[in-house]
């Protein structure tokens, strides 16, 4: 591995934020209970989730529509 | 049964008129603990108080008009409140705001040199960063009736400045002219949708969190409703349990799904900032929730809740919250 998998996500947070849809990117777990990079969608996206790579230096990348946060 | 009923509408009057009954009715004497099955006129009191502490006028007889009476301690009778309601002293959990805002959430109270400081966010108690230092916070917010001097419960300390993303129109010629051509092409292909050029510069955030000085240190509570008192400062990490106490939706709970978040906040005029090292649960918020405290299962303080969607509730880590305003428990 490159990395930990901070340290992946950081590198490529800013290109991944700047793709139309995306509002945020994290680490959460895979039902197998392994760490992912999560890419947060404010709507489903076609040509953002036809660019997203399926991994980044060996983890697994997980798009997920989750709305666009606001203040609350 | 009317005996009764005629008994007590005849020395309601006069039982309510002594120090520390609150009500008078109809109900089962109770002896040694035990419920019995003797009718009595029941009499509620703040507290039971030795009869030898008592003015003979504010006793209250064992038995009247050959009824016998019966003394139970309930406290104060309170209408039930609601957390949009006003409240003396407050907790946790209840609605606040700056004059200018809506109404968001109390978190929870912190010491800072010593001093107890009320904890909520910055475009809850600050209205994003436009609040002057010393301006008022109410309890409610004003979108639950809150209004100054009436219900003001502090005034603004100290906030966090929120640094939004500018979006001003691109001075850049070759974006210009890329947005100009894209947009064509767009008009051509009949898209509805046009591009700006626009200058996003990266301003992070790691708290959206505010601090008011209480007018009253008596005015506020501990306690935060349905939660109870805060244990210690904790950290949250995946598939932490978390709960929170909140103006909308009061009490929920969830698990944090992501950690390590950078995400970008829609605020008010459409403005974003962008946030990173966040935690990230479910649904269990809803707008006016803003500033609610996020407690672990064992009551340890460990985020402060500010954003979210219909899905997703976005929280700041209690450690920046700590580091950015030099607070403690």
């Amino acid at each position: 591995m490159p990395g930990t998998i901070q340290e992946v996500k950081a590198r490529h947070e800013k290109r991944l934020l700047s793709l139309p849809g995306v509002v945020s990117v994290g680490i959460g777990r895979g039902r197998d209970g392994q760490e992912e990079i999560v890419v947060g969608l404010d709507r489903p996206r076609t040509w953002t989730a036809m660019r997203m790579p399926r991994r980044l230096e060996g983890y697994p990348v997980r798009t997920d529509i989750r709305g666009r946060p606001r203040a609350l | 049964m009317d005996d009764m009923r005629a008994a007590l509408s005849g020395v309601r009057r006069e039982l309510l008129a002594r120090e520390y009954v609150v009500a008078a009715g109809i109900g089962y004497k109770t002896v040694g603990g035990k419920r019995t099955d003797e009718l009595s006129i029941v009499c509620s009191v703040v507290k039971k108080v030795p009869e030898a502490l008592l003015a003979t006028d504010d006793l209250v007889p064992g038995e009247i008009r050959g009824i016998p009476t019966d003394v139970v301690e309930t406290g104060i009778l309170r209408a039930q409140l609601e957390r949009t309601d006003r409240w003396r002293p407050a907790p946790g959990g209840v609605s606040i705001g700056h004059p200018s805002v809506t109404a968001g959430t109390l978190g929870c109270l912190v010491r800072k040199n010593g001093e107890t400081l009320i904890l909520s966010n910055n475009h809850v108690m600050a209205a994003e960063n436009a609040a002057a230092i010393g301006d008022p916070i109410l309890q409610p917010g004003p979108y639950d009736g809150g209004s100054d001097p009436g219900d003001r419960i502090g005034v603004l300390e100290e906030f966090v400045p929120i640094r939004f993303l500018s979006t001003e129109p691109s001075d850049c010629t070759v974006a210009r002219t890329v947005a100009v051509l894209a947009n064509a092409l767009a008009y051509l292909l009949g898209s509805g949708t046009r591009l700006l050029a626009v200058r996003l510069q990266e301003e992070e955030n790691r708290v959206d969190a505010a601090l008011a000085r209480p007018v009253n240190p008596a005015d506020l509570s501990e306690e935060i409703l349905e939660l109870g008192t805060i244990r210690a400062i904790g950290s949250a990490g995946l598939g932490t349990p978390v709960r929170k106490s909140g103006r909308t939706t009061g009490l929920t709970s969830d698990e944090i799904l992501q950690v390590d978040v950078t995400a970008d906040i829609t605020y008010g005029a459409g403005r974003t900032a962008r946030f990173t090292d966040q935690i990230m649960a479910g649904a269990m918020s809803g707008g006016g929730d803003s500033g609610s405290a996020v407690l672990d299962a064992e009551n340890n303080l460990v985020g402060l809740l500010f954003a979210g969607s219909d899905t997703t509730t976005v929280i700041n880590p209690i450690g920046h919250v700590v580091d950015a305003l030099g607070i403690g428990l």
